[in-house]
């Protein structure tokens, strides 16, 4: 009896292995997984996919769809249980402990000169760690204004430009001036608030994460770090000059307050300008303008979306031949195109569609010389830092439950202790 | 005993008032799932449907591989119900009638296992289906399913065991039927009902299962009907409401009928009755 | 379940055991043989990867295949000691524990004490009434959520029109999410509560009311003198059991809220899974499931233990 038990839990065990998808003789597969999810860019990848199996008789590529709001936890236990796809699709502030805990192919030798060279060093220092390329970023949005263009004609303000951006103390004085009567100048979406606030403060000198001569990273809330929080909780709270209610909204749920008039501006990424201009009623007006600058200029964090492979790749070679494909100048200005972002590569940030007037393309693209690497970039336990910490304490300080103190006090304390779990 | 007319009329409110609270929200599943884009989006949103559609459940097909998830949920669940009551019955018979170290060891195990956070037991289980690559795969997760839904399959079991008279199996004895045949013939048909209530149970369990089906399964074609669901709430919690309602309200439709089957069984105290033993 | 046939036992009537008269020969010597089925595979993937989850609990084992994973001895726990952040999200775990059991509780008694009346479609109510127990705990959530909805919702709707107010955004604000939550938690889990009061109502002999509503004995006497005493054993079992499933629970606040807005709604089962498999801290996540265990049998022990003595005195 036991051996026949013994028998069929080893049936059982055949039978999950058997499931796994085994190398065959026939062309090389490689599954894509794509983070895709407006219905161009969908569209847009998908025609690429399609666009490389029709001349690629030996490799083939099937697209697998996947999703923003559980990606991290996907490929987690994808590459644990040793099930994850070829060619991945994230955004480089997610990458570290995948590539420290050696789950992605290192690509510095395998990647071709021609995309190297035109992928600028501060969008390739996103996608290193310890010396190695763990991913090819490829394409980033700046946070901008998006404002009622009516409106602010009317109140007069000095409209800003790339080149001559609103202080921070600016703004704040402008959005006062701009809200009252149940109106506001500004609604901060702040359901995510820590990579806004972060990447903001960069313009203000703030670097949070310090990086010490053994390369252990301990998080300290500077004077720097201060400026942009301060601003936006002195808009909710003193001002009243920025929407109390729109603290747990994402970048879509203030979508009809704006279009209905109750803010004048939005602070979104850039690709929201693609549901705008689905959805904004006929005849608004709106305009897209640079975020605020601080003493380090108008200069803003950004986390590059990436395309990595998988260390467990049987293919790598024919996986980054594909990326090479895919980020192929033309292909990354139709990829841009359809997220409504821009692209890292210089020859495709060149191209004429991204420079026009409609829609505000050149205001974005303007900004793209000011885009540095996040401050989280290469920090070990960034997104449980992320998560547990620090985003319950920016709402709550910015909700006005809390003060500035214990905003530090709980980014640092609690914080060091998260990080330190991840450097022994 | 009489009962006075207000204090009827008082019992007939409080009714209403809890089928209330536990029906409506499953109403205005209904209707959400009904209701066309515009109707959504308008401001004040009404109970019935002003110009009914089916389109919402269209589109949930073609945003998500439902019909696949369904087929995996299905096969997930059967399996591992038909399982773990073919491995529980013969051990609930034990249980019931003897009272050996073992028996009384499997009912203390019984009760520990409801008190255990199952994140205890995932983790070294995922550690340890990893090692066998049973990661990402159904028959991984059904050995999971077989392990979790054991301890309630033999409880609900030794509670239908006790309900077979010993006396009958001791005629049987006497007559010279041997210990097998005993077994078969006399307190198998007897128990069929409560196995079959007990397997049922089991697939709802499994049905219905969300837990294990995130950590273990996580290739997007190969996850079960509950995590598919989840997918169609997307980046920053903003959901698609009318696809999302009617995907949600088709994934119940199972369990619904499974609990219309067995509800009398259900609602005749077959659980108390074993709490209560 | 069976905890409270264990622990109901002494409180009632001692009855000859059940086994103990059955034939040796049905179940003799063939025990072993019947029992296996089942023992392995509990043996092999239950009790096993419990002891190896204590086990881990002393590592630093960690997602990734860079390190290799060393014994930390009690370094986990004393992080653990000083992680705010859980002993947070064990408070909220608790005072949402405690919260849905009682108004569970308390809502099923009453419903069940209903049922048990002689009222016309008790039958079809009775039916209705076990809907949500049905209901996959994702289907519970999105519902909620539909319901809960600030713009689109029904909820915000019934309030402007009964004239309470423009209503809000109940899932996000960090005072209404966790309220909000519970509301759901207490709807889900209370058909099976339901039920098992109601068999327990039931098997209480309908003379007993009749003698003492002969008696004169109010309605509250009643429930006191009769009803209450017969139901005891029952209503703690449930009771312990609920309180265990809640304190578990994850789904609902899964779908519901992440775990969001600030991590008010942060139950300490989520917390530990995405330790696990979100930031891949397997040994850490360990720790915490330990830490569960523990505190929720003590809890639990000195609940029971209080109810009985307490029942024995009274």
């Amino acid at each position: 009896m036991r051996a026949r038990l013994l028998a069929l839990v080893v049936l059982l065990l055949l039978a999950g292995c058997s499931s796994g998808s085994g190398p065959g003789d026939g062309p090389v597969t490689l599954r894509f997984q794509s983070l895709a999810w407006q219905e161009e860019s969908v569209t847009a990848v998908r025609e690429l996919v399609a666009q490389w199996n029709a001349t690629h008789a030996d490799v083939k590529v099937e697209y697998v769809q996947g999703g923003w709001d559980s990606v991290h936890d996907q490929l987690l236990t994808s590459f644990e249980g040793g099930e994850a796809p070829d060619i991945i699709h994230d955004a480089s502030d997610d990458l570290a402990d995948f590539a420290y805990g050696g789950y992605l192919a290192d690509l510095t030798d395998l990647l071709p000169a021609g995309l190297k060279s035109d992928i600028p060093r501060r969008s390739w220092e996103t996608t290193t760690f310890g010396g190695r390329v763990y991913g090819v970023p490829f394409l980033q949005e700046p946070r901008v204004l998006v404002a009622n263009a009516t409106w602010l004609r009317r109140s007069g303000v000095r409209i800003p430009t790339p080149g001559h951006p609103w202080s921070w103390p600016e703004f704040r004085q402008i959005t006062r001036r701009l809200s009252g009567d149940g109106k506001y100048g500004v609604a901060w979406p702040l359901k995510e608030p820590v990579s806004a606030t972060l990447n903001l403060s960069l313009s203000a000198g703030g670097r949070l994460f310090h990086r010490d001569a053994d390369g252990d990273v301990t998080v300290r809330f500077e004077a720097g770090d201060a400026v942009v929080p301060r601003t936006v909780h002195d808009q909710i709270g003193a001002d009243r000059s920025a929407s109390p209610t729109t603290l747990g909204s994402g970048g879509s749920d203030i979508l009809p307050g704006f279009f209905g008039g109750r803010y004048a501006m939005v602070p979104l990424g850039f690709s929201y300008r693609q549901q705008i201009v689905q959805q904004a009623p006929e005849g608004f007006r709106w305009h897209v303008l640079p975020a605020p600058a601080g003493a380090d200029g108008p200069a803003q964090g950004v986390s590059p979306q990436t395309l990595s492979v998988a260390a467990d790749s049987r293919h790598k070679k024919a996986a980054v031949a594909f990326l090479a494909f895919l980020l192929r100048p033309e292909n990354m200005v139709r990829l841009a195109l359809g997220d409504w972002m821009l692209p890292t590569g210089t020859q495709a940030l060149a191209d004429p569609a991204l420079h026009t007037a409609k829609d505000d393309w050149a205001v974005g693209t303007a900004l793209a010389a000011y885009l540095r690497p996040a401050p989280a970039q290469s920090v070990r336990g960034y997104p449980e830092w992320k998560d547990k910490v620090a985003t319950p304490a920016f709402q709550e300080y910015y909700s006005g439950a809390i003060g500035l103190d214990e905003l530090r006090e709980r980014l640092e304390k609690d914080g060091n202790l998260v990080l330190a779990r991840y450097q022994r | 005993m009489r009962t006075r007319p207000a204090a009827r009329v008082a019992q007939y409110t409080a009714l209403l008032a809890y089928l209330v609270f536990l029906l409506l929200p499953f109403l205005w599943l209904l209707s959400v799932a009904f209701k066309p884009p515009r109707e959504l989006g308008s401001l004040h949103p009404t109970w019935i449907p002003k110009d009914p559609t089916l389109a919402n459940f269209r589109q949930a097909f073609d945003e998500q591989p439902l019909l696949h998830a369904a087929f995996t949920s299905l096969l997930a669940a059967s399996s591992a119900a038909v399982i773990a009551v073919a491995l529980a019955t013969p051990m609930a018979y034990v249980m019931a009638r003897r009272r050996t170290r073992l028996a009384r060891a499997a009912s203390g195990w019984v009760v520990v296992s409801q008190a255990f956070p199952f994140v205890l037991v995932i983790i070294p289980l995922f550690l340890v289906l990893k090692k066998l690559r049973l990661i990402d795969s159904v028959p991984g997760l059904v050995t999971v399913y077989v392990v979790w839904s054991l301890p309630f399959a033999l409880w609900m079991l030794v509670g239908h065991v006790r309900t077979v008279p010993v006396e009958l199996e001791e005629a049987a004895a006497i007559d010279g039927a041997g210990r097998l045949r005993t077994l078969v013939s006399v307190t198998a048909p007897l128990l069929a009902p409560g196995i079959v209530a007990t397997a049922l149970f089991a697939f709802v369990t499994a049905w219905n299962e969300f837990f294990f089906a995130l950590v273990l399964l996580k290739t997007p074609e190969k996850q079960t009907l509950p995590v598919v669901l989840t997918h169609f709430i997307g980046a920053e919690g903003a959901a698609d409401l009318g696809p999302l309602a009617a995907a949600a309200f088709l994934a119940t439709l199972p369990s619904l009928a499974v609990f219309a089957l067995i509800q009398r069984r259900i609602t005749g105290g077959r659980l108390a009755g074993a709490v209560k033993s | 379940m069976t905890s409270a046939t264990e622990r109901s036992r002494p409180a009632r009537p001692a009855r000859p055991a059940t086994g103990a008269g059955a034939p040796r020969g049905v179940a003799g010597h063939g025990a072993w043989f019947l029992v296996l089925p089942a023992l392995v595979p509990i043996l092999v993937l239950s009790v096993g990867p419990l002891l190896y989850g204590i086990l881990l609990a002393f590592t630093d084992a960690q997602s990734g295949r860079t390190a290799p994973t060393r014994w930390t001895g009690v370094l986990n726990f004393s992080d653990l000691l000083r992680d705010t952040l859980f002993w947070e999200s064990f408070r909220i775990g608790l005072l949402w524990a405690v919260t849905v059991t009682a108004l569970q509780f308390l809502l099923a008694l009453g419903l069940a004490l209903l049922l048990d009346q002689d009222l016309r479609l008790r039958r079809t109510a009775r039916a209705l009434a076990i809907v949500p127990w049905a209901m996959p705990e994702v289907v519970v959530g999105v519902m909620w959520r539909l319901v809960y909805n600030p713009d689109a919702g029904i909820l915000n709707e019934t309030l402007h029109d009964l004239g309470l107010g423009d209503g809000r955004d109940w899932l996000s604000g960090l005072a209404t999410a966790l309220p909000a939550v519970i509301v759901v938690g207490v709807w889900a889990g209370m058909p099976q509560t339901t039920v098992t009061l109601l068999a327990g109502l039931q098997n209480t002999p309908p003379e007993l009311h009749e003698a003492a509503a002969v008696d004169g004995a109010g309605a509250w006497r009643r429930f006191r003198a009769v009803t209450w005493p017969a139901l005891r054993p029952i209503a703690l079992a449930i009771t312990a059991l609920d309180f265990i499933w809640n304190f578990n629970s994850f789904a609902l606040v899964y779908v519901l809220t992440n775990g969001g807005p600030g991590g008010r709604t942060r139950l300490p089962m989520l917390f530990a899974y995405e330790e696990a498999f979100r930031y891949g801290q397997f040994g850490y996540a360990a720790a915490m499931g330990c830490v569960m265990v523990a505190v929720v049998s003590v809890f639990l022990a000195l609940f029971l233990v209080g109810r009985i003595r307490g029942g024995d005195g009274g």
